[in-house]
């Protein structure tokens, strides 16, 4: 007896953006009825798999079979005809449409030149929204108007709706707050005979739902088991790449006694409020939290990129006041960005460029640029954050997100910051990039700098920190020092837990790499 | 809940409602001023000094809804213009014949922008300064100086008035009006709305970027092209220059109309409301003996104040969403 077709089959599929290889060489196997789980890292190719599976981008390389047929969709209609449906990630619902318009989409008025007759519409969608669940959302409210959640739903039912063979899944629970309603649906859709890919980075749901788990790490399948056989440690251990405690550079503190370098006092804005902290030369003070807690505000505030409400910031113990990100730069405080492409890079300008920026001004003969006083300044700062030469002509988009974050810590440090705030340094990054970004933090800080670091990454916080601020609610919740630094210790404070062994029991096994 | 659904919907659209107001309320001061507005024969003068700025805008509007740029409507009106002056006479294609072959070109030159924005993906704004230099450059070759004839039937038919009570310059624009009340129902017309809002959710939801685009393109270039036919009936004589002042002017209408001009949001009703808003304003000001030069501050200053109000709409609308989250 032939064993039954499988009712996805991906086999060596490969995808690169320039010198980024978003996959390569992933094939595995979805049966019909089953629940297989993707998990992986930032930017370990989740998301371009979901893509290519969707018609969205065409994969370079490889092939595909739906039930035995080959499949290789143009575009998302393709996808959808064969029995494809993506709820996504970044969600895909037009905002000025209505919630009736947009389930119905591309076609709400049906095939060939009909009109949308909106009344019927809405009671279809009516219909929908009922069927799956959600009926308190009113079909004709304006999609740009409701909160993520619930347009999350609606994506989730968009997908669903269409009955479809395979069912794809992409972080459908960011914005969720009742995950069991999804739960129920996937297991609804399971018994009419949908295989469902489900993308996450949280274990707890894997674990929950799937059969079986597939680990992409740098764009390659470093893993496909059944879920049951593995431990948290395994599972979180391929998508890494390392074992969580070893490959942090072991080193003593470099702590230096007072002036601290950096002295904050009853510091408040929006997003934050009533914080206090002193950094230390030669410190690096980490600090933690669950998503919008309030830790990004607190990055912005100290870099000047929003108003204080109240408080003192005070730089070498110099009363400073950041009116804007250039002012705060001068007195040497610089800001690593949260999100790099959007806001860390200039994505025309080569390498060398974005580099050099901060001190372009410096780089002059006769008020004319002079290419060669830049090269010389950039080459003096990039072995230290172990930049390639090579890449400096290339225009930086065409670099890997590692390489990228190198470049932006470059032009953080050529203008000779004595603070980095960093903020979430390591997204995105390959771990040969982080095992540079960690040795530039040690040494900055061993030079007498100091770092404030923010990351979702807990165990860079326990293995790299001197100290751990915890931030809960746009608080902070409690200070950890080295010896006590634990992943266990952090997690109970960032979940709002004073007691440690609860939040243990309750939130070590749900979350060992807290939300993005 | 559905009343406040209502209202922020009222509100969502301020611009056609608040345009035709403003329109209508200026139009009532000329009125007073000069009370042979309000004869047939008044009404049919300010449609037909309207209806070349208004139609030319419905075009525009399909275009800038897309989230699209789109300055070729004026080259394709000079065309339009200098075609139906060579061509309508006696001895040429006559009204219906240099209609055909105005909208072949219109659909040509929209087909020519389609291509480039979205199958070569241009940036709309040089691509279609490209088309539209090109084509008054067209216009020039054909016609050199201004002259040429208008065929009769074209120039009294199209501007006249059916029966003496109904002109055919509010028929034409009713026309187009309910034209584009069934297209916006259909799915490429949500279509057109989805890509100018969100061209990436549009795409992930299953819409044909390309085609979308394509189409706009071409349904603005015949718009245009009618806009140039209506401008020879009105002008009975060609010049290639003569629509050169009409380029802002159309951009202004879609904008005092309130859709947005960065796409997906608006109509093609608050645009008509808008080039009759342009076009009585110079009425009403010359009624009330304000001096010609005056009236490009007003236009300017009216533009500014519809863009405002358009702000404020969505203020309201803010705040009415936030109480209903409450």
């Amino acid at each position: 007896m032939s064993p039954p077709v499988p009712a996805l089959e991906v086999r060596a599929i490969g995808k690169r953006y320039g010198a980024t290889v978003a996959l390569e060489d992933v094939s595995f196997a979805l049966h019909a009825g089953e629940v297989c789980g993707l998990l992986g890292e930032n930017g370990a190719g989740k998301s371009t798999l979901v893509k290519v599976l969707s018609g969205v981008v065409a994969p370079d390389s490889g092939e595909m079979w739906i039930g035995g047929a080959v499949y290789s969709p143009r575009n998302i209609n393709d996808a959808r005809s064969m029995g494809v449906a993506t709820a996504f990630q970044e969600l895909s619902l037009v905002p000025t449409l209505s919630v009736a318009v947009n389930l119905f989409l591309p076609r709400p008025a049906g095939r060939g030149f009909g009109l949308v007759r909106l009344r019927r519409l809405e009671q279809e969608a009516a219909r929908v929204l009922q069927v799956y669940g959600v009926a308190d959302i009113h079909p004709g409210a304006l999609v740009g108007e409701l909160s993520l959640g619930v347009r999350q739903r609606i994506e989730i039912v968009r997908a669903m709706m269409r009955a479809p063979r395979l069912l794809l899944l992409d972080e459908p629970t960011s914005a969720l707050s009742d995950r069991e309603w999804l739960f129920a649906l996937i297991s609804r859709a399971l018994d009419a005979g949908t295989s469902v890919l489900y993308i996450s980075h949280k274990l707890d749901e894997i674990r929950r739902i799937c059969h079986r788990c597939v680990v992409l790490r740098n764009g390659r399948k470093v893993l496909d088991s059944s879920v049951a056989a593995l431990s948290d440690a395994e599972i979180f251990s391929s998508m890494a790449g390392r074992s969580l405690v070893e490959a942090f550079p072991v080193a003593s503190s470099a702590v230096q006694p007072a002036p601290p370098a950096l002295s904050v006092k009853n510091l408040t804005a929006e997003g934050i409020e009533d914080v206090h902290l002193t950094l230390a030369r030669g410190e690096i003070l980490g600090v933690a939290g669950l998503e919008g807690q309030g830790q990004s505000s607190l990055f912005k505030a100290l870099a000047g990129l929003l108003p204080l409400r109240h408080g003192s910031i005070e730089v070498a113990g110099r009363r400073e006041i950041f009116h804007s990100p250039r002012t705060a730069r001068r007195a040497g405080v610089v800001l690593v960005p949260e999100d790099r492409k959007e806001e860390g890079i200039f994505k025309d300008l080569s390498t060398l460029a974005n580099i050099s920026l901060p001190v372009i001004g410096q780089c002059h003969r006769l008020r004319f640029i002079d290419r060669r006083v830049e090269r010389a300044r950039v080459e003096q700062i990039i072995p230290i954050v172990e930049l390639a030469e090579r890449y400096l002509p290339l225009n930086i988009e065409a670099l890997s997100g590692g390489n990228q974050q190198k470049a932006v810590l470059a032009q953080a440090l050529i203008a000779g910051a004595r603070c980095l705030l960093l903020f979430d340094p390591t997204r995105g990054v390959d771990v040969g990039a982080k095992q540079s970004i960690y040795r530039l933090m040690r040494r900055f800080a061993e030079e007498g700098g100091a770092i404030l670091f923010y990351s979702t990454e807990l165990d860079e916080l326990v293995h790299l920190c001197d100290r751990c601020l915890v931030i809960y609610r746009n608080r902070i919740a409690g200070e950890v020092p080295r010896a006590a630094l634990s992943q266990e210790r952090i997690l109970a404070l960032a979940s709002g837990h004073s007691l440690p062994q609860r939040a243990e029991e309750e939130h070590f096994a749900e979350k060992p790499v807290v939300a993005r | 809940m559905k009343i406040t659904v209502k209202i922020r919907r009222a509100l969502a659209g301020g611009g056609a409602p608040f345009a035709t107001v403003v329109c209508l309320l200026m139009y009532a001061i000329y009125a007073v001023r000069a009370p042979s507005a309000l004869s047939i024969f008044g009404i049919t003068n300010v449609l037909n000094d309207a209806i070349v700025l208004a139609i030319g805008s419905v075009g525009l509007t399909v275009v800038v809804l897309a989230g699209e740029f789109d300055l070729s409507g004026v080259g394709v009106i000079a065309i339009a213009n200098v075609l139906v002056a060579t061509t309508s006479g006696a001895t040429g294609l006559g009204a219906v014949g240099s209609l055909a072959l105005v909208l072949a070109i219109g659909l040509l030159v929209g087909t020519i922008n389609g291509v480039l924005v979205a199958l070569f993906h241009l940036q709309s704004l040089a691509a279609t300064i490209g088309t539209m230099i090109a084509c008054e450059g067209v216009a020039l070759l054909i016609l050199p100086a201004p002259g040429g004839e208008v065929a009769d039937n074209i120039a009294t038919g199209l501007t006249g008035d059916v029966a003496g009570v109904m002109p055919v310059a509010l028929l034409i624009l009713g026309g187009f009006a309910a034209a584009w009340f069934l297209f916006k129902r259909t799915s490429l017309g949500v279509a057109i709305y989805a890509t100018g809002a969100d061209a990436q959710a549009a795409r992930l939801s299953g819409i044909n970027l390309r085609r979308t685009r394509l189409v706009a393109f071409m349904l603005a270039g015949l718009c245009y092209a009618f806009a140039g036919y209506m401008l020879s009936a009105e002008t009975g004589t060609g010049d290639p220059r003569v629509s050169s002042a009409l380029l802002l002017f159309m951009y202004a209408a879609v904008a005092i109309g309130g859709t947005s001009l960065s796409g997906g949001k608006g109509g093609v009703f608050g645009s008509l409301a808008g080039a009759g808003i342009l076009t009585v304003l110079q009425k009403m000001l010359f009624a009330l003996g304000v001096a010609e030069f005056y009236t490009n501050i007003f236009n300017g200053i009216v533009m500014i104040c519809a863009l405002l109000f358009g702000n404020l709409a969505s203020l309201l609308v803010g705040s009415v969403r936030r109480q209903v989250a409450k």
